[in-house]
Parts: C-alpha cells; structure tokens; sequence
C-alpha cells in the first residue's frame, strides 16, 4: 500500500504549493482529503468507510496545518471568508467573498452519480481534486502528482535536491598562520585591581564595624492574632505587666427570656431558696416570659454593674509567679547503693542462748569470738564463725558493759556489772599470752593507799577469786567502759558520779584517776582518740573533747540534741557521729566545726548506739524501733572535701520486747559485717 | 465434649523421642521412637521409662529417673526446655535418661556428746568425725563407733584421713581450736564392744591461733594445716623413723605403765600469703595446694618454691573449698552467703564463677566433689540442708533435709552415700545414691 495518512501529506502539498507559485489558488487540504479519498478509490476502489474515518482525522489536523503555513507571495485565494468551518456557508446560495466583496455564488453541484459516471469516462478524472473551499474543481498537472508520490515515499519533494550533498567549508583554514591581532598584551591584565582591593578593605571594614551582617533578619510572622489572648501578650512585654480583669460570667441558657422548662425551678425549689442563707441563694431565678414585649426591666440591673465594679476593683493585681520545680531535683545526687557494696545486708547467724535481752557487744580485735553481756547476769562468748558458744560467766547481775581488750595478744575482757568493773580472763591465746594476762590479772600488792584517799574513798582494785579476775569496786552504777587503743588503760563512766563521774584506770599499775576536768553535765558515754591522747567524753548535751597531755579542753561540740545516748569516733579520728535519744544521728567533722556538719533524722525511737567499721567507710547506729541503720561514711583525705555519707540499709529482724529493740551495735573488725544485740535476748550477724 | 477433647489435643503437643541410657540390662529400654505429649516434665518422662522398662520386665519396679537433654538436665516441662534451649522438636528427640541421683535410704543417726564439726569419708571402711568436745571418733557403719581419738583440748575443727590403703593401721589427721594438730593410728579393722580409746601418736605444733583446715597429701607423707593466724603449715607425718625405732620401744614400755608419750612435730615450711583466717584447705595433687580464706581469696600454691601461683577474689568470705570435677581442676567453694561457686582456673583471667549454685538460704558450711563422677558434687549449708548439685543443671538434685540445725560438715562416703553432721550432735548417713 502506498498510502499514507493525509495527515503526513497535507504540508507536503502546500510546500508543493507554494513552490508552484504559478498556480493560482491555494490547494486546501479538503482538496487533499479528496485527493486521497480519490487515490484510494482509485486503488481498491470499494474501501469506501475507511476513507471517512481517514476524512476526519484530515479534518482535525487541519487547523494545525494552516498555523503552520507561511506563504507571503502565495497568490490569494479567490474566496474571502478567512478560516472560517465552511458548514457555516452551507445552507447558503454562496460561498463567500470575493476580494471586492461581491457572492461568489454556489456552483450547481453534480449529482453523485453523474459525477462517477463522469469520472468513469473521462481518463484524467483521478487528477481532479474538488476545492470546496473555493467551489471549483482543479487539475492537478503531472509535476505536481510526480511531487506527490515523491512526498509519500518520503523523499524530498524535488527530485534536484541532494540531502546528502558533499559539505563545503566555506573558511580557510590553511593560510591563518598569525594572530588576528597581534597587540602585547596589556599590563593591567597582570596587575591585581586597585579598585578591587580598595573594595575588599571597605567590606572588611564595614564587616568589622558590624556595618554589614550576615545572619538573615529575623522573619516576622506575616499572621497573628488580631484578637488573641491578652494575657500571653502581656507575658511578652518587657515593661510593666497588664493584668487582665477577671472576665464576666457569659449568659447561658437559664438567662434566656424564654429557656427550656428543664431550666425552669418548680415552686419547691423555689421556696427552698427562701430557706438558704443569703449567700448561698441563686443570683438568677430563671423566669419564662412568651415574647420579648413581656420582659420587665430587669431590677438588679444597677446592682449587678455595682458588682462587677468591685469585681474589678478588687480583683488581686499581682500575678502568681508559681514555681515548678520536681522535687525529686531538690533530692541531693547520691551515689548509688550498689557503687558503696560491701555493707551487711542480710542476717545469716544468729547467737542464740541468752535468757534476757543482750545490753552489750563486743567483739574481739581479730574478729574470732564476740563477748555479749545480757540482763540475765551472764557474759557470753561466742565462736563468729559457728555461733557456738564457748563460755559463760555467770555474774548475778545484769551485764551492762562488755568491752574486749584492744590488743590480740591480751585476751582479756572489761564487763561493767552494777557498780563494779571485772576484768575477766577469757583463756584464749596460746600459752604465752594466757601467761601474761594472768600475770596481769594478779594484785600483787595491795593498792597503796598512799597514791590518792580521795580515789580510795570510791574505787578498790580487788581480786576475784571465783571468776579469777579483777574487781572494780565503784561507789556507783558503771554505765561504760572504754579501753584505749594500747590495751593499758581503760575509762569507765558513771552517770550518777558527779566529780568523779569518769575515772581512768590503768591495769598494769592497778592505779585508778579521776579526769582532771571540771564536770559538766551529766556523762554517759566517754571514749579515747583512736590514735592521739585526746579523750571524748558525751554527756547529755554535748560533747567535750579534752587533750590528755596538756590537760585541757580542746574543743566543745554543741549537739543541739535534747539527750545524747552513745558516740562514736571515725578511726581516721576527725569525725565524730553522735546518737540521741530522739532518733537523731549527728556527724560532726572537728576540722570544719563545733555545729553538726550532718545531722540525720532516721529512728522514730530512741537511738541506742553508734558504731564505726574500722577499715571500712561504713557507720550503724540501732535503735529501740528494732531495726538498724548502716550508712555509708566516706571521709577522705582531702580536707576540702566533706565526708560523704549514704544510708544504705535498714536492718530488721530483731523484735520489741519491754519497749526496747536493738540494744547494742558493733561491726565485725576485719569484715563488713554488724553484729546487733537486741532486748529479744538474740544477737544476729548481718553479712554482706 | 469432643471440643474439649479437640482443644486437649491441642494443648499437649507430641514430640516424637527416643530413650537412650548408657545403663546396664534391666534399665534398657527399646529404642524406638515414640511420641509423647510435649507437657511432660521429669515425672512424667519418669514415669513413662518406667512404664517401658515394665513392658519389658514384669516386675519392675519403680525408679525414679532423671533425663538429659543435650548434656542438660530437663528440670521443666519439655516444652519449655525445648524452647528455652531453642532445640527443634521437628525431629526425633534423644533423651537419655539416668538414675535420679537422690537418697533412697536414710541411716540410723550417729549420736555425738557435742557438735559434729568435721567428717571425712574417704575411706569406704570407715567415717571419721570431729566433734566439738575434742574427740575424734572412728564409725565402721550408722551407729557402730569403734575408735574414739582422744587428746584434743578444744573443739575438733577439722580431719583427714591420711592413708587407708595399709590393711592394718590407718593413719588420720585432726586439727583442733586448740592450735595443734594430731596424728593417729589405729587399726579400722578392730571390732569391739566398746569403742576403743586412741591417743595420738604425733602431736604437730606450730600455729598461734585456732586450726581451722587440714588435708593430705594423696602419697600420705604430708598434711597441710590452714589456722586463724592467716598462714598454711606443712608438716610430715611420718613418726621420723632414724630415731623413731629406738623411741618407739621406749614408748611402747612407757605404754605399758599406761602412760603414753607423744614425739612432737615441728611444721616443715609455712605458706604466709593471706591476710586473714585460712578456713579451707585441700592437697589434690602433689604439687599444688588450694586455700580458701576469709580474706574472701582462692589461691593456688605451689608446694615446693612455697609461692601462689594464682589468686581468685570472690568477693566474700569462703568457709570451705574442695578441688575436682572434669578433670580434677574445678574449684568449688562456699562462704558467708548462700551461693555455692565454682571456677574453673584453667580459663584465664577468670575470676567471674562459671557456676554458681544459690538454693541454700545460709552460710555454705561444706562443699565436696563426688570422686568419680565429675558432674556432681554435695553442699551443705547453715540453713541445715545438705544439697546435691549436678553441674548439668542449676537445680539441686536433692536436697537432704534431715538435721535439725545447721550443718558444719558434710562428704561422701563409697562413692554412693552422703555423710554429714552438724550442730544437732548426729552423725548422718544418707546412702544408696546411684551416681554414674
């Protein structure tokens, strides 16, 4: 098939067309519509509906076609009517304008038939092409089918033109051997500008001077509010605050002329009104009226504005500044419970044996044995490791004290009982050292009575024979016993002693003296320095630290408690805790001052003593409430850093019993563990 | 009704596995798979072996069983064994299965005048026990007391068989609070009335406080002595035969005025390295000593240069150590909390436990490995259980609940019995343990 759309071959022929200037009118497309409808009659002859589609596709691409034409020197067409769709001509007799403006008349049309009949005979017929446009019939001449048919093969439209002609080059490139200027080059093109330096400087300056800024202008929101809050607009201002007055109250449906019934009260609810208090009355009785004629003036009408007068009037006008802050950031920062391990946490061991409560621990330096003395008038001492109990002494009366002998070679044991002190021999060690502790243990001498009358008068050293030990005789009730640290001397405190409330006794010489101070108060506990000759003494309102060498007072720590019960000294011995009677702790620090650096309220009951590990930075303190506390005691080196001290863990296990608890807290010397002694008549090993 | 059985069936998933044992004949069962429902924990498999093993015997009777999954003890439903050890249960599943190791028969108490605080078992003719009242005492059987070592001034805190294998006379150890440590002989196989009283021929001094350990050297020449002044004591115990002869006649006439002698030894050399009590100390091979301390330390010495060769920190105080399992190098130890330890020290930079056991509710008293078989190995405690551990598993496999009180020692005896005695003053004997 050698037919192609008509869309391909109409600009085809108005090239033709305008390349045949000679013809004069224009070849319309619908003339090459007919073209193709008539070479393709003239191919197969019968396709006849195929064609129709073809005629419309032609028809659109018309407009297309004629945009794209330029044809200046083209001869005009005889038809005037422009570009206009020829149906708008089809019910008249004419088919438009001339150029002087006269009807081209229609030309009589052919019937169908005649002109096939006419086509049939005439043998030039194919040639023919209708112009509708301009109502003629035009004869193609054979130049112009040749261009055609050239045109549907997709060849140029002549048959002269070369595409694919040998390309000339029109510029010589042979002969250009110089320059086409041959001028130096100028010296300002080496030269750095003056002018841009000069600019440079200026910026940099400018810049400098902060005349030039880079950061964009900060954008203001192109909307806002008009009508927004007042008072977040005030918040904005830097001046003097507006404080908005309080709003009225907005009228709601009970204030309508005519609300709904539920609204409405019934006469009861009216004459419960009348029984309130005035105050509590409501303002607004809604009343129901049927139009808006009916309203009465409203009668609190000045009332209600006298109000909201003094509404503004009084309205408070200073804003509430509220602070938020979360109390869990006001908490101190501690380290963690887990970072301080290890302390005693769980009871493993308990001492069982005692048949009244246990007033009294101590443990022995090498941490093999404790010594517990009970109500019941014994002296225990128990093997840690088993809790088996090696010995008792059966004193007669209740034990108040027990205090082991600080040195390992000296097994021997301090036990305060009423008003007497005895030093027992506890018949551990080996050979050796049970040698040199009963050879302490012996009187050799009588005392002499020359040494002082004042003391004789209320202290004898005596020899017990049925406990093969030494007795203390004190005129009044022995509360403590305190060795010092070289296991020679040892201080015992009597509460009720008055001047001679504390006494110091050396057992090598078997002398006794009387503190060298003046008393103050009444003494409950006393103890030495762990390393230097300075001596404690706590009474109920303070405590007072005495210098032994040069006999004096040191220092006074003003507790600010209502009765201190027990004290305890750090073995750095710089720090001091103190435990009262009203469940405080106090930690004083001596370097940093008299007042508590510390004071911890923890017991609701009666604190009943205080303990210091030696090697770890670990402190107790038990009370009545049955349950011990240890805390976490770090003092450092440093001086300026304070010591830090973390509760770690309460303790519980022992049980009340007369009201009291937890009577005696001691820690275990080498390990971390606390040894409690409670009223329930146990001791407990609290492991870490 | 069928919707109830319909969601039954859902609920029990079947696995198909297969029995397997390395037990001898009347414990075989066939080896065919078989299916069963996938909520079965260990009784439940028990009872199906048993089942099968009745199959094939008539009169069979129960046993209880125990079941090991991939080396693992199953100690939960399967199902959830399976799912927590993330094994398929698409294929057939090999379970083997062993005696449950559990007591199965409970010996008359042996009564004691005092706290029992040290046992050994290691020889299968006798148990030899430490008492508080300073006696040592030698039991042919539950009951049946035929020596009684006297001597001691103070509580017996530890002993040690040093060799049985002699027919006649065996050689024992016993360390004392009393600061010495002596040396016995005696014939086990003497069978009177009444138990006959020993006197020690050997008296070993040297230590400044308590003696808390002592072990011997498998040859027998040699004990190790650990004592609360924080040092290790080696002594011989040969009774120094050059001039032993001549005493020994002499002795025996002083003997025979009914008044006994005893040659005293002097320690051979002193291990100081820790800082505290030595609490615990075994010899297992010629040249290596392993001490447990309250300085909460493992160490490792070498016998010969007197140095530790390695120092694992636990944390707490240990009470006692035992040295075995695969191929005798696991250190198992127990101290002042609950939890029983075992390192392995051939790993290096070990001091993390790779076992840790903590069902005792107290003070671990007591650790012992089982001779034979590495897996298992006994604890006793403070809170007055005796636990049997296997390593396969973190459940213990028993627990013997019979003394009153805590429990200050505990062994194995024959390789099938657990002996143990503790503050109630018995002596207890659980046997009959069938262990691999």
């Amino acid at each position: 098939m050698r037919r192609t759309s008509p869309r391909s071959t109409t600009p085809s022929l108005k090239t033709m067309n305008h390349q045949e200037s000679q013809r004069p009118e224009k070849v319309n497309p619908l003339e090459m519509r007919d073209l193709g409808f008539i070479e393709s009659g003239n191919n197969d002859g019968l396709d006849d509906n195929h064609d129709q589609d073809e005629l419309a596709d032609s028809s659109q691409s018309r407009q297309a076609v004629d945009e794209s034409d330029s044809s200046e020197d083209e001869v005009a067409p005889r038809n005037t009517i422009g570009d206009v769709p020829l149906e708008w001509y089809k019910d008249e007799k004419h088919i438009g304008y001339d150029i002087a403006g006269k009807k081209i008349k229609k030309k009589e049309r052919q019937d169908k038939l005649d002109s096939f009949l006419a086509s049939a005979d005439d043998s030039k017929n194919w040639r023919k092409i209708y112009d509708e446009y301009n109502d003629e019939e035009v004869e193609l001449t054979k130049e112009e089918t040749k261009l055609i048919r050239r045109l549907l093969k997709g060849k140029a439209p002549h048959a002269e033109f070369d595409p694919y002609a040998p390309y000339v080059d029109w510029f010589k490139w042979d002969d250009a051997k110089h320059p086409l200027s041959n001028a130096p080059e100028p010296k300002r093109r080496f030269i750095p500008s003056k002018w841009e330096s000069k600019k440079v400087v200026e910026y940099v300056r400018a810049i400098r001077k902060g005349l030039i800024k880079f950061d964009k202008p900060k954008e203001e929101p192109r909307l806002y509010l008009l009508w927004g809050d007042d008072s977040s607009s005030a918040d904005r201002t830097k001046h003097l605050a507006y404080i908005p007055p309080p709003k009225p109250k907005l009228p709601g449906h009970e204030e309508s002329y005519n609300p709904s019934l539920e609204y409405l009260p019934t006469q009861e609810e009216i004459n419960t009104y009348q029984l309130m208090y005035e105050e509590d009355r409501p303002k607004f009785i809604p009343k129901r009226f049927t139009s808006f004629r009916s309203i009465p003036a409203y009668e609190n009408a000045i009332k209600d504005s006298f109000e909201r007068c003094l509404d503004l009037y009084l309205c408070p006008r200073v804003r509430k500044k509220r602070i938020n802050i979360d109390p869990e950031s006001l908490k101190p920062k501690l380290p963690s419970r887990k970072d301080l391990r290890p302390y005693p946490v769980t009871c493993y061991l308990e001492y069982r044996g005692h048949e009244g409560a246990v007033l009294s621990i101590s443990v022995e330096p090498s941490g093999q044995w404790i010594a517990s003395g009970s109500k019941d008038g014994t002296v225990r001492i128990w093997e840690v490791e088993t809790g088996r109990c090696l010995r008792v002494w059966e004193l007669g009366e209740a034990v108040q004290h027990v205090a082991w002998n600080p040195l390992l070679e000296l097994p021997i044991l301090a036990v305060s009982v009423g008003s007497d002190v005895l030093i027992l021999n506890t018949g551990f060690g080996n050979e050796e050292q049970q040698r040199k502790a009963k050879e302490l243990l012996q009187i050799g001498t009588p005392t002499s009575s020359d040494d002082s009358d004042d003391i004789s008068s209320v202290l004898s050293w005596l020899q017990d024979e049925k406990h093969d030990c030494i007795r203390l005789r004190h005129f009044r009730t022995v509360s403590s016993i305190e060795w010092h640290r070289k296991g020679d001397y040892l201080s015992t405190v009597m509460p009720a002693g008055e001047s001679r409330a504390i006494l110091i006794h050396q057992l090598s010489k078997k002398l006794t003296q009387r503190l060298p101070f003046k008393h103050h108060g009444l003494p409950v506990s006393s103890v030495f320095h762990p390393t230097r000759s300075i001596f404690f003494v706590a009474t109920k309102k303070n405590v007072r630290v005495y210098d032994l060498l040069r006999q004096k007072l040191i220092k006074k720590l003003e507790t600010q408690l209502r009765e201190v019960s027990s004290i305890a000294v750090h073995p750095a011995g710089d720090n001091v805790i103190v435990g009262s009677k009203e469940g405080k702790l106090c930690w004083f620090d001596m370097d940093l001052s008299s007042k508590p650096y510390k004071t911890l309220k923890c017991h609701p009951k009666d604190i009943t003593n205080v303990a210091f590990h030696r090697s770890y930075p670990l402190f107790a303190s038990c009370s009545d409430d049955c349950t011990a506390y240890v805390f976490h005691g770090m003092v450092y080196a440093d001086l300026n850093q304070n010591p830090l001290i973390v509760p770690l863990e309460i303790l519980r296990g022992h049980t009340s019993s007369d009201g009291r608890g937890v009577i005696d807290c001691k820690f275990h010397p080498r390990q971390p563990w606390l040894f409690t002694a409670g009223a329930d008549s146990s001791i407990k090993l609290y492991c870490h | 009704m069928e919707i109830d059985g319909d969601t039954n069936e859902d609920n029990s998933r079947r696995i198909q596995v297969r029995f397997v044992t390395k037990l001898k004949a009347p414990y075989k069962v066939p080896t065919t798979a078989i299916a069963i429902p996938s909520d079965l924990s260990r009784l439940g498999l028990s009872s199906i072996v048993n089942k099968l093993l009745q199959a094939v015997v008539s009169e069979w009777k129960t046993e209880p069983f125990d079941f090991l999954i991939n080396g693992e003890l199953v100690r939960m439903s399967l199902e959830q064994f399976l799912l927590a050890k993330g094994i398929s249960a698409e294929k057939i599943l090999e379970i083997e299965y062993i005696r449950a190791v559990a007591p199965r028969k409970e010996e008359e108490p042996s009564p004691h005048d005092d706290w029992v605080s040290a046992v050994d078992g290691s020889s299968p003719r006798f148990i030899l026990t430490g008492c508080c009242d300073g006696l040592g005492r030698v039991w042919k059987e539950a009951g049946l007391c035929t020596h009684i070592l006297e001597g001691h001034s103070d509580a017996i805190s530890s002993v040690s068989i040093i060799n049985s294998e002699a027919l006649g006379s065996v050689t024992v150890a016993t360390a004392s609070k009393d600061r010495t440590l002596r040396l016995w002989k005696f014939d086990a196989e003497d069978s009177n009335d009444h138990p006959a009283m020993i006197r020690a021929f050997k008296i070993l001094r040297g230590h400044n406080a308590s003696v808390h350990s002592v072990a011997a050297k498998t040859s027998g020449d040699m004990v190790c002595s650990g004592s609360w002044d924080c040092t290790i004591n080696l002594w011989r115990t040969n009774d120094s035969d050059t001039d032993g002869d001549v005493v020994s006649i002499k002795k025996r006439k002083v003997n025979s005025k009914a008044e006994q002698s005893q040659s005293e030894g002097e320690a051979v050399s002193m291990l100081v390295g820790h800082t505290q009590c030595v609490s615990s100390v075994v010899w297992p091979q010629h040249e290596t000593i392993y001490s447990a301390s309250w300085d909460h330390s493992v160490r490792q010495w070498d016998v010969e240069t007197g140095k530790d060769l390695s120092n694992i920190f636990c944390g707490k105080v240990l009470n006692c150590i035992d040295v075995g399992g695969e191929g005798s190098a696991l250190i198992a130890a127990g101290g002042s909390d609950p939890i029983l330890r075992i390192w392995d020290p051939r790993k290096p930079g070990t001091s993390a436990p790779v076992f840790q056991f903590s069902s005792h509710s107290s003070w671990i008293s007591a650790c012992k490995w089982h001779d034979r078989s590495s897996f298992h190995l006994l604890s006793s405690s403070y809170d007055g259980k005796v636990m049997l551990w296997d390593l396969r598993t973190a459940w213990p496999l028993s627990v013997l609940d019979t003394h009153k009180d805590k429990v200050l020692c505990a062994d194995w005896w024959k390789g099938d019995s657990v002996v143990s005695g503790g503050v109630d003053a018995q002596l207890r004997i659980c046997s009959d343990i069938s262990i691999p």
